[in-house]
């Protein structure tokens, strides 16, 4: 029987410990177990062999910590090569009767990926791609990786072992007792992300002892279609006398997993304080069980880090605003690559409602593929709602599927073989749940039974590669009804269609639907009510949209999904909210004070709203901008800075005021916008946390007191190499450079920094601030000027600015 | 596990508003601003902290002009000083965990005062999983006297230090905590320390 044959059969034993094995013939504390690949291959292999003849099918090779973060590239051969020979010699001389495979076992890297972490993504994959490689090349039988707990570094380690071996793998993660990965992933958001990565196996190992993880384990196999193991610690460590020892012993060991195989745990082990005797003794207990025949799970899901949706079951609000279509602040902002911008508008609709995000950042003048990749990137940062990407570019799509951290919305394929020959081996290489949209060569039928033929057309081919017809969703195409008087019946026929024949689940772009016409959204939720009523499973909608939200709340409540009409009650009573368009219509914030003075004074005391309402009325009464800003709100600034200065104000009272100048200028340039008569900028500032620092509080402090005080800023964000600020501060000829920096280890990539700058930008000032900096070692790095604090870097800035000019 | 170590989970730590300000560079006697965002960052910071320590216990030699930590060696003066008298340390990590960073991450994106709000809880997080992990060691030493913690960095104990910890402690098995070239710990919101450990001096 093969290996993979064997997998999902089961019971398929692996091994036990290695460390505590090693441990107990003189392994040091803080020794490399895989130098003893090298120095005593003799234990190495007794323990291999004594596992294989308690009963492992496989046993790991000792490489669990080689890797090249740690080792260069001919050491990390050399002990693989020596790993897999103690193995392949153990195999050799142990007497068993059974089957006898090598695992190459892979861990962490001991580096944390982007963004939580420094690491960049591809860089993690070509570090596994390496010990891979040299791995399958020594012959050995699976990938075996374990104990991650990360999610994107375990989709790391994935890709490479699928890119570079044709060997199954194997893939266990470590969980908390919280039942998440280190960085949150969830048993069926990993599950998710590494059944459309195409891994052999999934399961769990180490961090626990078996009664803890048992339920972990029970949400692998409710989530998982292939074979799940688990490898668990013989218990938690104790200690008596000075030793250590764990405190659940082989039978009870043994019986709590063997209790999971009538449950389908087929492959199992054990990790930390576990030794021959425990797979003996689970062999003993689990040899004779046969699990029950393997099931394919026959949702439809799609995961983020660490939330799991469902299709299909209750209907789903893909938020739509991040697509740059119609939207002029959007499209400037990804031309001007202002992902904040893109950021809150996820951060706003996930607030609102959104359950998936729309990511489309395809607009002319801009490297699709780098800035869907980012945007990606940067999202998962800030949210854990699952994405739907979507691009018309293949390249685009590739690099964003790479690096999405779970199983992505994959927007979109269509019946166009060209599209379907690009699209469908992304998909089955890097799993996802695919929009198909049911119009091909031809255009889009006018008859449902049209688009239902293109439709079949679709999951025929898809078939072809191996794409699960779970996997997909039809789109029937949401067409204009002012052109074309049946277009919507059309769409919603062929939605209905498509569904009972099919089986597979729906999504509808819906704001199309009232396209110009007025009051497009009476429209646009009628639309939806009746999509939803024909079974539609996810609509692409703006959440921020009372009345389209109204639509899908209220049906929700209709159709028995909504306890008590919780959700409705919530949101009915956020629609006072909602519908205030205008900031001017918010309730309760009135100016308390009219007139100049006013102003002056909210801006003080740090009076957001107030110092916005103010600024406005100011402005409809007539009064002239670049007053306002010269006898209110830059005499207020100063008045506050001078209380910082001298210790009378603190940090989070800057703040504050700096926030309500903003708000008024906010009103200003609205109110200016198109005229001439703007607030002329006073001159342009650079600035950037430098490479191998994150810390960015002071810097965005610093940012937005000077952009209160007039200047423009190029904000380079943290981590930036020296060679990215030259090119800023070259393109845009900066008078004015500031660095920040909050580590000694940082602080001589400052000086990196400042002196590349003063060698090729000479006409520019560099200014430094940080924690770890004084005047004095400000001064030794070489640079013009220390800012001691958020006033002292503004009074620097213009100081420069002045005598520059 | 290498042998020796010890987890500690401590989870969310009670949220102490005049602490966070204090981190947000507020000074007690100083009132908070009428606007300050405090009740909206303490309800979107709600869940996120984890807290969670791992600790091992060593003994102390002296080698010539260096002190032996067990897992590494120093000729820090004020970690000497520090430790005087005592003839073991504990060596511990604590962290309040990746979410919390995702948070500041959200905040800060929001407004700058966020973003130095939710930093502040992340750091009040933090120590505050320290003081219980302090509290919990001293309830399991109860013949010790122990010293306040001492973190490299502090002083003239170098932060290079910290690569020592971090395999000493197999932080990113462990808790989750790893360390960037430039000595940086991920998740930020992440604390190492020694605590010196003496015979009870007798009352």
């Amino acid at each position: 029987m093969s290996f993979r044959e064997l997998l999902n059969q089961g019971p398929f034993f692996l091994d036990g410990g290695m460390g505590t094995l090693l441990q107990a013939e003189g392994l040091k504390p803080g020794e490399a177990p895989e130098a003893w690949n090298l120095t005593h291959p003799e234990q190495v292999t007794a323990i291999h062999r004594a596992y294989y003849e308690a009963g492992s099918h496989m046993v790991a090779a000792n490489t669990f910590g080689v890797h090249p973060q740690r080792y260069d590239l001919p050491m990390c051969e050399e002990m693989i090569r020596a790993a897999v020979a103690c193995a392949d010699r153990a195999r050799q001389e142990a007497n068993c009767g059974h089957e006898m495979f090598i695992g190459l076992d892979i861990g962490p890297c001991g580096k944390l990926l982007k963004p939580l972490g420094t690491l960049d993504f591809e860089e993690a994959v070509s570090g596994f791609a390496e010990v891979i490689r040299i791995g399958a090349a020594c012959g050995v039988d699976c990938i075996f990786l374990e104990t991650m707990n990360d999610g994107a570094e375990t989709r790391a380690a994935l890709l490479a072992a699928k890119e570079n071996c044709d060997l199954p793998v194997l893939v266990s993660n470590a969980y908390g007792a919280d039942g998440k990965l280190m960085t949150g992933g969830t048993p069926e958001s990993v599950v998710a992300m590494l059944e459309g990565l195409g891994a052999d196996a999934v399961g769990v190992n180490c961090s626990l002892g078996p009664d803890a993880l048992a339920p972990i384990v029970e949400r692998y196999l409710a989530a998982a279609s292939v074979p799940v193991l688990m490898k668990p610690n013989a218990g938690l460590p104790q200690e008596k006398d000075g030793k250590t020892y764990y405190n659940v012993l082989p039978e009870a060991f043994s019986a709590r997993i063997a209790a999971l195989v009538p449950k389908g745990l087929r492959i199992m082990g054990g990790c930390c304080g576990t030794t021959p005797a425990y797979i003996s003794a689970l062999k003993a207990a689990a040899g004779d069980l046969v699990p029950p025949a393997l099931q394919k799970k026959e949702h439809t899901v799609i995961a983020s880090r660490g939330t799991v949706i469902e299709l299909g079951k209750d209907p789903v609000v893909i938020g739509e605003r991040i697509n740059p279509t119609g939207k002029k602040r959007l499209r400037k902002a990804l031309e001007e690559g202002d992902m904040a911008y893109v950021l809150n508008e996820a951060i706003s609709q996930e607030e609102h409602g959104a359950e998936v995000l729309d990511v489309n950042v395809g607009t002319p003048g801009v490297d699709e593929p780098a800035l869907l990749c980012q945007a990606v990137q940067e999202l998962q940062a800030v949210t854990d709602l699952p994405l739907q990407l979507d691009t018309a570019d293949p390249a685009a799509m590739e690099r964003a599927l790479r690096v999405y951290n779970g199983k992505a919305m994959i927007n979109s394929v269509n019946g166009k073989q060209e599209i379907m020959d690009a699209v469908f081996p992304l998909v089955k290489k890097y799993g996802g749940v695919l929009v198909a949209l049911t119009l091909d060569e031809t255009g889009i039928p006018d008859t449902a039974e049209g688009r239902l033929a293109i439709a079949r057309r679709i999951l025929k081919e898809a078939e072809e590669y191996g794409i699960d017809r779970r996997d997909i969703l039809f789109d029937t195409l949401t067409m204009t009804v002012s052109t074309d008087r049946t277009a919507a019946r059309t769409t919603l026929e062929a939605l209905k269609l498509i569904r009972e024949e099919t089986g597979c689940g729906t999504v509808l772009g819906v704001s199309n639907v009232s396209f110009g016409l007025p009051e497009r959204e009476v429209l646009g939720s009628a639309f939806l009510t009746m999509a939803l009523e024909r079974g539609l499973s996810a609509a692409i909608m703006n959440p921020l949209n009372s009345r389209m939200m109204g639509a899908m709340v209220s049906f929700r409540t209709l159709t028995g999904r909504d306890e008590n009409c919780g959700a409705y009650i919530r949101f009915t009573g956020e629609l006072p909210a909602m519908q205030a368009v205008a900031p001017a219509a918010v309730a309760g914030t009135a100016p308390k004070e009219t007139g100049a003075n006013g102003l002056r004074r909210a801006v003080v005391k740090g009076l957001c709203r107030e110092a916005g309402n103010l600024a406005r009325t100011a402005l409809e009464s007539g009064e002239d901008s670049l007053e306002l800003v010269k006898n209110e709100i830059i005499p207020a600034l100063d008045e506050v800075g001078q209380g910082f200065e001298a210790k009378q104000i603190f940090l989070p009272q800057l703040m504050m005021s700096a926030e309500a100048a903003e708000a008024a200028f906010r009103e200003i340039k609205e109110k200016t916008a198109g005229q001439a008569e703007g607030q002329a900028p006073k001159g342009t500032v650079v600035i950037a946390t430098v490479k191998g620092d994150i810390h960015d509080i002071g810097k965005n402090i610093v940012r937005l007191l000077l952009e209160n005080y007039g200047f423009e800023v190029t904000d380079l964000g943290k981590d930036v190499a020296p060679e990215t600020v030259l090119e800023a501060v070259t393109r845009l000829h900066a008078p004015v450079c500031g660095l920040s920096a909050l580590m000694t280890t940082t602080v001589p990539a400052m000086a990196e920094t400042v002196a590349l700058l003063h060698e090729r930008a000479p006409w520019c000032r560099v200014m430094v601030g940080g924690a770890v900096l004084t005047e004095e070692y400000a001064r030794e790095i070489g640079a013009d000027g220390y800012g001691r604090d958020a006033m002292a870097a503004v009074r620097l800035v213009e100081s420069f600015i002045a005598g520059n000019a | 596990m290498q042998e020796g170590l010890r987890l500690e989970e401590l989870g969310e730590i009670p949220f102490d508003e005049k602490e966070i300000l204090r981190y947000a560079m507020l000074p007690s006697f100083a009132s908070a601003p009428e606007e300050l965002p405090l009740r909206e960052c303490l309800a979107a910071a709600k869940g996120a902290a984890q807290c969670r320590a791992v600790w091992r216990r060593y003994p102390l030699a002296r080698d010539g002009a260096l002190l032996d930590l067990g897992f590494a060696k120093t000729d820090s003066r004020d970690l000497i000083r520090h430790l005087e008298g005592c003839a073991e340390i504990l060596l511990f990590a604590c962290t309040a965990g990746a979410e919390t960073d995702r948070r500041i991450a959200r905040a800060k994106l929001q407004s700058p005062a966020k973003g130095l709000l939710m930093h502040a809880i992340g750091a009040q997080q933090v120590e505050g999983g320290c003081d219980l992990l302090c509290r919990r060691l001293a309830e399991q030493f109860p013949d010790r006297q122990l010293t306040d913690r001492y973190s490299p960095g502090y002083g003239d104990l170098p932060l290079e230090l910290q690569r020592y910890v971090m395999e000493a402690l197999d932080c990113g098995r462990t808790v989750g905590v790893t360390l960037s070239e430039s000595l940086l710990m991920t998740p930020s919101k992440s604390v190492t320390a020694i605590i010196g450990m003496k015979e009870r001096e007798e009352a």
